[in-house]
């Protein structure tokens, strides 16, 4: 199918369009699932298809097709372009892109382990033993009556192509483990935690995560909560906020209000807008502690790539740097009207998605301090290490974030467990509460869903421990 | 090749490469959709696809399969992986095998509409429609999606399952922004052109906006709240997806051992209905070829049943509720039954409360317990002495779905078909009346 991608752009070329572009995927993934020690189901998707794209007088047009015909891709670059040219009439400004350099390169991501090396068997023994583990009330502790444990294991090859000269080849492996953990303890109700790993890389990085391991402490932890944690304070307090926290914070409140689309209001009537205008570059929003960034080129990371999905080459986007807005995500619609380069954040979520803005791995840096030395300075507090329930509203001003495992801090000491500390804070005073933050760097593996349809796109989000001051843990009272 | 001679296809080949049972949903769809913000298309979108969905068991070992590639050896080599992999699998501990046909499957009317896939660059004319219908009513921006899809689905058991639905389904949604945060949203959607009324819902999308401006901060505290269509959808939809016999046995509900005893307020009854004329979801079968019907999940207020595919009815000593899902049961059309009184009526029931249209970004502190909070926007206003009288803003809805349901204290008479991109468990639809939940609660940000 590579010839009709080709052929896609070169036939909307000579059809009128200014611009052109396809991109040919193929997604062969395998899925295992294990509910309450039950095999359910393994599965397999295996998609090719091509999304196609056109600028024509100044409008934009999106087809895919996952047929190899070629008087389908006919037909369906005429449609592209017909109705493209057919939206200029509700056009008050004419479509741009920014001027990118053309490239022509071919990247990869070698697994050292292929998937298809390891056994369906092993896989699904994998998950069974994990399974056993966390329903042994012997082992972790607690009674775990529900389990839930997803295997999703991906192999995505693209080939883009455009009218301007570029072609971008590549190859990459992805794996995600999903694990929904419900444990129960009489008199004290429920507890559920969800465990997520996700990196582009080959099955050596299952065998690195310890997955029986990771799951057994995770619902020893659940039990821990349920039969220890006492209730929450309220009220003014410090906090500090563990790596897990402080990855979906930033994800949540700089990620995705810095995303340009959100900023020109292009997402507002699904996603939303942003809180955050295109003036308020260079304004201070937070201490000087806390830079962000967002930065594809992560290797193994689960949001990797080396070129996004116009063929701009991937590069470390500073979104916050030492407290100031620094820099927006941006594709190459946006870029052109804050007269910038595109910063490569165009992905797609398939060969039938037209690529939108979207992070890749977002995380704080981490700063000087050890844990220890950011306990030690709080006299009463809670340090949520990891969180339950979240939102944030749609212009990512107005956010809230519920602790799963959470300790009390009295005289810079960590002391017992509490249960279910609500934070809830608007975006500008959190950043401006932060006042230090640690050595440690820690991610998390999400599928961050935006757009319409939605797209769901592999991302990490990560950061060091963070400690505010003189925020108040919230609640009904 | 058509769908149906790719579902026939591949379930005889995979009978011969040694499968026990097989069944294929086989689909080409088309559909067009045009995204639009600030007043302007932003993209044209159009798909064109075909692909196969297969279930292949053998000695009580399950696989599931989607593939693009349809020909003939592409198919041939899927089943070949198939048959490897089904090798290695662990036998289902509650297995159960397809249910056996041949079934008559009963047309459901108004289905579909063959203006829709004629609409093309039509399309464009109704978002530009509806614009300029949210405008007149208050708006400054408009962005919004048309969604209109042609679709045929064949599918085929080796049961002796065997049939063909062919849908059109048309959908748009509206959002209105007026000033500064203030925001409205309207939908309209259906399976045919009748009832469509794109000018209705871009009216009713600016009016809210234009309603919402100079918001006052909403305050932390429990509400007596009414629900607008939208939001009582996604509270919906939840209980549908929490009513999966699935969902229920991983821990993601908060419905499990709670069958025929009293959920709800006593005058709530909701169902499925597969069958719905119109329905974005309707069927006439299916995953597994059952006929499909009516499963009432609630009646006055008693949960009533869950939803069943083979493999979870035969774990609960039940009969499926023909919704399959092969692995994950789930609704088809949402149905809540009206109550007696218009929606003015429900507003004046309320002294002091609010009124939320819409509710996004649901998340579970515990699916198991129904703890949860969402977002509250595109309309949000306190009522006082029965009337709604100023926009506020800044609100999260932080309940329980247990204590909601039970909350709730009166519905309106009309209900209407919704659709919603935030469907927290994918139900195509929910057809509802106001609802009106007292002692809800709501929190706001601290700092």
């Amino acid at each position: 199918m590579k010839d009709l991608a080709d052929f896609a752009v070169e036939h909307a070329m000579k059809l009128g369009a200014e611009y052109a572009e396809a991109r040919l995927q193929s997604d062969i993934g395998n899925v295992y699932v294990v509910k309450n020690g039950n095999p359910e189901v393994a599965g397999f998707v295996r998609e090719r298809g091509l999304g196609i794209r056109v600028l024509i007088g100044g409008g934009l047009g999106f087809v895919s097709l996952n047929q190899p015909d070629k008087d389908l891709v006919d037909t369906m670059v005429r449609e592209a372009v017909g109705m493209a040219k057919a939206s200029i009439k509700v056009k008050k400004k004419p479509i741009r892109l920014s001027a990118e350099k053309a490239v022509e390169e071919r990247w990869e991501v070698k697994p050292m382990i292929p998937f298809e090396d390891v056994s369906v068997e092993e896989k699904m023994e994998l998950l069974l033993d994990i399974d056993k583990i966390t329903s042994s009330s012997k082992e972790v502790g607690v009674s775990v009556p529900n389990r839930l444990f997803e295997l999703i294991e991906s192999n995505t090859e693209k080939y883009f192509v455009n009218s301007e000269g570029t072609a971008v080849s590549s190859k990459i492996p992805r794996v995600l483990f999903f694990g929904l953990l419900t444990a129960h303890e009489k008199d004290k109700g429920t507890e559920q935690d969800t465990i997520e790993k996700g990196e582009s890389r080959g099955w050596e990085a299952v065998k690195e995560w310890n997955l029986i391991d990771h799951a057994r402490e995770r619902a020893k932890t659940l039990g821990k909560i349920l039969k220890t944690a006492a209730k929450a304070p309220k009220g003014k307090i410090d906090l500090i906020l563990g790596n897990q926290v402080v990855g979906l914070v930033v994800h949540e409140s700089v990620g995705h209000p810095y995303e340009a689309d959100r900023i020109f209001g292009r997402e507002a009537a699904q996603a939303g807008e942003s809180f955050v205008t295109r003036d308020m570059l260079g304004k201070r929003i937070g201490t000087e502690v806390v830079t962000v960034v967002d930065d594809p080129t992560l290797k193994n990371s689960y949001g990797h790539y080396l070129y996004d999905d116009e063929g701009v080459p991937a590069r470390r986007r500073f979104l916050m740097k030492e407290g100031v807005i620094n820099e927006f995500l941006h594709n190459r619609e946006t870029a052109v009207e804050m007269r910038v380069s595109s910063n490569a954040a165009a992905r797609a979520s398939g060969f039938d998605m037209e690529p939108i803005i979207r992070m890749a791995n977002t995380f704080m840096l981490p700063g000087d301090y050890i844990f220890e030395e950011i306990v030690k300075d709080v006299r009463f507090g809670v340090y949520m290490k990891t969180f339950g329930e979240w939102n944030i509203d749609d212009r990512r001003y107005n956010m809230r974030f519920i602790g799963r495992e959470c300790y009390l801090i009295e005289k810079g000491e960590l002391k017992g467990m509490v249960r279910r500390p609500i934070l809830e804070i608007t975006t500008p005073s959190f950043y401006d509460s932060v006042d230090a933050v640690d050595k440690s760097l820690k991610f998390e593996a999400a599928t961050c869903g935006k757009g319409d349809p939605m797209q769901g796109i592999p991302v990490w989000h990560g950061g060091p421990n963070v400690r505010l001051r003189n925020v108040r843990l919230g609640g009904i009272e | 090749m058509e769908t149906r001679e790719i579902s026939s296809f591949i379930v005889d080949e995979g009978l011969r490469s040694g499968a026990d049972e097989i069944a294929v949903i086989a689909t080409h769809g088309t559909a067009r959709q045009v995204r639009f913000a600030n007043n302007e298309v932003t993209i044209t979108t159009t798909w064109d696809e075909t692909g196969a969905s297969i279930l292949l068991k053998k000695d009580k070992r399950i696989l599931t399969a989607y593939i693009t590639d349809v020909s003939k050896d592409g198919i041939r080599g899927t089943l070949k992986d198939l048959m490897h992999m089904v090798k290695l699998m662990k036998p289902h501990k509650s297995y159960a095998p397809l249910p056996e046909g041949p079934f008559k499957y009963q047309t459901i009317q108004g289905l579909y509409d063959e203006r829709i896939p004629k609409l093309e660059e039509k399309n464009i004319d109704y978002v530009e429609a509806t614009m300029n219908s949210a405008l007149e009513s208050g708006a400054k921006r408009v962005a919004g999606t048309l969604l209109t899809m042609d679709s045929e689905s064949s599918l085929k058991s080796s049961r002796n399952a065997e049939g063909t639905r062919r849908k059109t389904t048309i959908n748009m949604m509206v959002r209105s922004l007026a000033n500064g945060e203030s925001s409205g949203m309207g939908v309209t959607c259906g399976t045919t052109l009748k009832d469509f009324n794109p000018e209705k819902a871009g009216e009713e999308a600016g009016r809210l906006a234009k309603m919402s401006i100079d918001a006052v901060s909403g305050k932390s505290g429990k509400y007596n709240v009414v629900l607008s269509r939208s939001a009582s959808a996604i509270l919906f939809d939840i209980i549908a997806g929490m009513d999966s016999a699935f969902y229920v046995d991983s821990g993601n509900s908060c419905l499990a051992d709670k069958l025929g005893e009293k959920i709800a307020f006593e005058e709530l009854s909701m169902y499925d209905d597969a069958r719905a004329t119109q329905g974005l979801g309707s069927t006439p079968f299916d995953d597994e070829g059952y006929p499909t019907g009516k499963t009432v999940i609630i009646e006055n207020g008693r949960l009533q049943s869950y939803l069943h595919n083979s493999l979870t009815s035969k774990k609960y000593k039940t009969e499926s509720t023909a919704n399959a899902g092969w692995i994950v049961p789930h609704a088809w059309n949402i149905i809540v039954k009206g109550g007696k009184i218009t929606e003015e009526e429900l507003l004046k029931e309320v002294k002091e409360g609010l009124y939320i249209n819409n509710i996004t970004y649901v998340r579970f502190q515990d699916y198991s317990k129904g703890d949860f909070s969402a977002i509250t926007r595109d309309g949000v206003f306190k009522i006082e002495n029965g009337a709604i009288t100023r926009a506020v803003r800044g609100l999260r809805l932080s309940d329980n779905i247990i204590h909601m349901l039970q909350n709730i204290t009166n519905l309106s008479k009309e209900a209407k078909q919704v659709s919603h991109w935030w469907m927290e468990f994918g139900t195509p639809s929910v057809t509802t009346p106001l609802i009106l939940c007292r002692n809800t609660g709501f929190t706001t940000p601290t700092k």
